[in-house]
């Protein structure tokens, strides 16, 4: 009798701690993510990528970054190493430039080709809406797939979301979301087929203007063992940029 | 003139030694060039005709969407197949070829490759299956077990590749590639066979069978990437063929014609594409007026609107869905789209129609080809020479015929520059697919013909200076027959002929000897294996193809530089006193 008193006490706690902690729908979560990517104002940082290949070593690549999210301009300016010191990347609506500056010429490219020949694309860089990408998927009883996880000692949202058009690198992601700030701290993302092909931990958040902005993002490349790459923000400045920045000038200017 | 002729024939054969020896280093001069320029020629003719075929056809045809290049897609592609084999008589074979780069990964190693797929059951002719033999020796396994079904994904690849990332036959890999949709895609694939490439370049591809890689990449059961055609006779046909199919690929206007339905009412519609290119979209506003709605939206890069017949007919507004079911082309059964309407516009041309942003058009039209056509009777299309007509997307984008390599780059980069959302077709034959080749054959031919005339300076002096002592030895013989009467013109015209027959044989003799030194040099039999030169040489052996107009107009080359140069002192001996020519004495 004692047994089943104890047994039944514990479902019903479960069962109050699991109404208590009931998840969220996936779509609000995702617009909280994009909310708190959007930036209210211009922002300038300095981003550095530490990029180690099996076999290849570890490349090193510093950039001076300036964002205007009204428009959806930005400007990468290669600071280090000194063979890409001084090249750079425009993005001015829909037109993205590569800038050499050896040659001192802009040439149109494609938003999916790499920066400095590192694994981040430019469409990396672009701000885009998730909700417009992806959605909650669903499981085999038409709910969202949506868990509470322990990642190390935070507790979190784990869900699986999948993508509402072809634009996309992955088809499908699952996430980890703090849940009491819904930061994102991990992020996994799978190929049609279903392998693990990408891991992403956003490591350490500062806060900018109100805004969480994750300062140190760890990529791990699941299909080719031993590839990672660490990213680092670092002087950010959320502050009206000048308009002459987001120009070719400016990048040839530089360059002088 | 024959008195001439026969006096220059005879002082030729006076000075047998001054004319053999003089006549030997013209006849070298010719041999050279008659030698390099055939080389290059067969340099060329190797490319073409035995790489060239291979690697796009003598006449391709290709698509890319969204203005990416590596987006190789056409999704109805019986169509197109269609239309080239009830059009081209001249063809020998018409195959598909997908090539996708990929990044491998085998026993703890991993490298680039490029997958290629095959059609096992395609028609081969005896000179391509050797060819292929000949390229991508297998050394184990068989070609055909890249059918095999009883493994997954079989696939054949180079032995320099198994060794690198560490693989042999029957060992699983894993390669990481961007799939048709442009999404980061995986696969496991097994080792059946293991080929020794002809050359280093030959390493890169592993062949696949074409049914699955295209399940692999994301091709649907009608689509295609891009055809390759095999004709007959191709240096005659390759670029006539071209321009005909050129012709064959006008596009029209795409349009969706189906039934549009909201609140329970329903009409005919023809669903319509309009451009949303800067220039497009700032003649937008001229075409059509708007009645109702939010024309900045409507008009714009996402924007949709219908026309006042079309919102009469089912009494839509701005903001309301208008479903739009039309029956299906490849398929059985029918399409339903919502699209929901920014803007009800004046649009002069007097039909229920709406139109679309393109990039939401063609995600439907692609994606659902409609069964009926802008030809098909009853379906609207804005009338030609209308504003809206020249905004209207069409059923791809034809790109004009490029006469290099790089003007077909550049075509690409605009309609990159252009985000057109599309398809971009364009049909290209070998030589504008490898105009670098004919750039390096006229490189070649420059630099051997610059070589030669080096060669020949040196010649010419030598044919001058002969020409100075010859007059001077002469000189008293000029007098001589000037005194009896004979003409400046003749005595000028004696010397000339004199030089202009001994070029004239000595470049007859260095055909000769071009001839045999070729046959001798094609006669060698040039180790292949590890060689990267050996993709230009034909069964081991230099390939040399001499050309008659060719030869003939290095012939006449040479004799005019030769006669030209004999022309100064020809006109000096012609031009001495008589008098003053028999008093020569030395």
């Amino acid at each position: 009798m004692l047994r089943r008193t104890v047994i039944l006490m514990t479902a019903v706690l479960a069962t109050a701690a699991g109404a208590a902690d009931t998840p969220p729908a996936i779509g609000t979560i995702l617009k909280k993510l994009e909310a708190n990517y959007r930036m209210a104002s211009d922002v300038k940082a300095q981003v550095a990528l530490t990029q180690q290949k099996a076999g290849q070593g570890v490349k090193a690549i510093e950039m001076q970054y300036y964002r205007r999210d009204r428009d959806n301009t930005f400007v990468i300016v290669m600071t280090a190493p000194e063979a890409e010191k001084g090249n750079g990347y425009l993005r001015v609506g829909d037109n993205f430039w590569m800038y050499r500056r050896n040659t001192r010429t802009f040439q149109h490219i494609n938003r999916d080709e790499s920066i400095g020949g590192t694994d981040a694309r430019g469409d990396d860089f672009e701000t885009r809406n998730l909700t417009e990408l992806y959605e909650g998927a669903k499981g085999p009883d038409g709910g969202e797939i949506i868990s509470q996880e322990m990642l190390g000692k935070i507790p979190t949202w784990k869900f699986e979301v999948t993508a509402k058009v072809n634009d996309v690198d992955y088809p499908k992601k699952i996430y980890w979301t703090q849940k009491d700030n819904d930061l994102l701290l991990k992020e996994e993302a799978y190929s049609s087929s279903g392998t693990l092909m990408q891991t992403a931990y956003y490591l350490k958040y500062t806060q900018v203007k109100g805004r969480y902005v994750p300062v140190r993002q760890m990529f791990i490349d699941e299909f080719e063992k031993g590839n990672k790459t660490i990213v680092d923000l670092s002087n950010i400045v959320p502050e009206k940029l000048d308009d002459a920045i987001f120009t070719k000038a400016y990048l040839e200017n530089l360059s002088k | 003139m024959n008195f001439i002729m026969q006096m220059s024939l005879r002082n030729l054969v006076r000075q047998k030694r001054r004319s053999i020896l003089l006549g030997t280093a013209i006849a070298f001069g010719t041999m050279i060039l008659i030698v390099a320029n055939s080389f290059s020629r067969g340099i060329s003719d190797v490319l073409f005709n035995k790489v060239m075929s291979f690697v796009s056809g003598h006449v391709s045809v290709g698509f890319s969407e969204k203005g990416r290049f590596q987006q190789q897609i056409f999704r109805d592609g019986e169509r197109m197949i269609k239309l080239v084999r009830d059009n081209v008589p001249e063809l020998n074979t018409l195959e598909e070829a997908i090539g996708i780069m990929a990044r491998v990964v085998g026993n703890g190693k991993a490298d680039n490759a490029i997958m290629v797929g095959v059609d096992l059951g395609a028609e081969a002719s005896p000179e391509e299956l050797k060819l292929v033999e000949e390229n991508f020796k297998v050394i184990e396994g068989k070609f055909e077990d890249i059918g095999r079904t009883d493994v997954e994904n079989p696939v054949l690849l180079s032995n320099i590749k198994a060794d690198f990332i560490n693989v042999k036959i029957g060992d699983r890999l894993k390669v990481r590639f961007t799939d048709i949709n442009n999404q980061r895609q995986s696969a496991r694939l097994t080792v059946t066979g293991i080929f020794k490439p002809a050359n280093v370049f030959m390493q890169m591809p592993m062949f696949m069978e074409m049914k699955t890689l295209k399940k692999m990449a994301g091709y649907g059961p009608h689509d295609i990437s891009q055809l390759y055609l095999k004709l007959k006779d191709p240096k005659k046909n390759a670029i006539p063929v071209a321009d005909r199919i050129h012709g064959l690929m006008t596009p029209r206007a795409a349009v969706i014609a189906g039934e549009a339905g909201a609140g329970g009412r329903r009409c005919g519609v023809s669903v319509l594409g309009f451009n949303t290119d800067s220039a497009s979209l700032s003649a937008l506003p001229r075409a059509v007026s708007v009645v109702s709605g939010d024309s900045a939206c409507a008009l714009g890069k996402g924007g949709i609107f219908a026309t006042r017949e079309l919102a009469d007919a089912l009494g839509i507004r701005a903001g309301d869905t208008c479903a739009v079911t039309w029956r299906l082309k490849l398929d059985p059964g029918e399409m339903t789209a919502g699209f929901v309407v920014n803007a009800v516009v004046e649009a002069g041309a007097g039909a229920p129609a709406l139109y679309v942003n393109e990039k939401d058009f063609y995600e439907s039209y692609y994606h659902h080809w409609p069964l009926s056509t802008a030809k098909d009777s009853g379906v609207f299309t804005p009338a030609a020479g209308s504003p809206l007509a020249a905004l209207a997307a069409g059923e791809w984008v034809l790109l004009r015929r490029s006469k290099t390599t790089k003007e077909f780059q550049e075509q690409y980069k605009r309609i990159a520059k252009q985000k057109f959302k599309g398809v971009a077709v364009d049909v290209r034959s070998m030589y504008e697919s490898a105009s670098a080749i004919l750039n390096l054959e006229a490189a070649l031919n420059i630099i051997t013909l610059a070589a030669v005339m080096v060669l020949f300076f040196i010649i010419l002096i030598g044919v001058v200076n002969t020409l100075r002592m010859t007059i001077r030895e002469r000189t008293r013989e000029i007098g001589t027959v000037r005194a009896i009467g004979m003409q400046k013109a003749d005595v000028r015209n004696s010397f000339l002929m004199e030089t202009g027959f001994l070029s004239l044989f000595a470049a007859l003799a260095g055909t000769a000897a071009a001839f045999l030194v070729m046959a001798g040099l094609s006669a060698l039999k040039i180790p292949t294996e590890d060689n990267p030169l050996s993709m230009l040489l034909v069964n081991g052996h230099l390939h040399f193809v001499p050309a008659a107009a060719s030869i003939i107009g290095h012939i006449l080359l040479i004799m005019a530089i030769t006669v030209g140069t004999a022309w100064f002192p020809a006109r000096r001996a012609a031009n001495l006193m008589a008098a003053a020519a028999l008093r020569h004495y030395e």
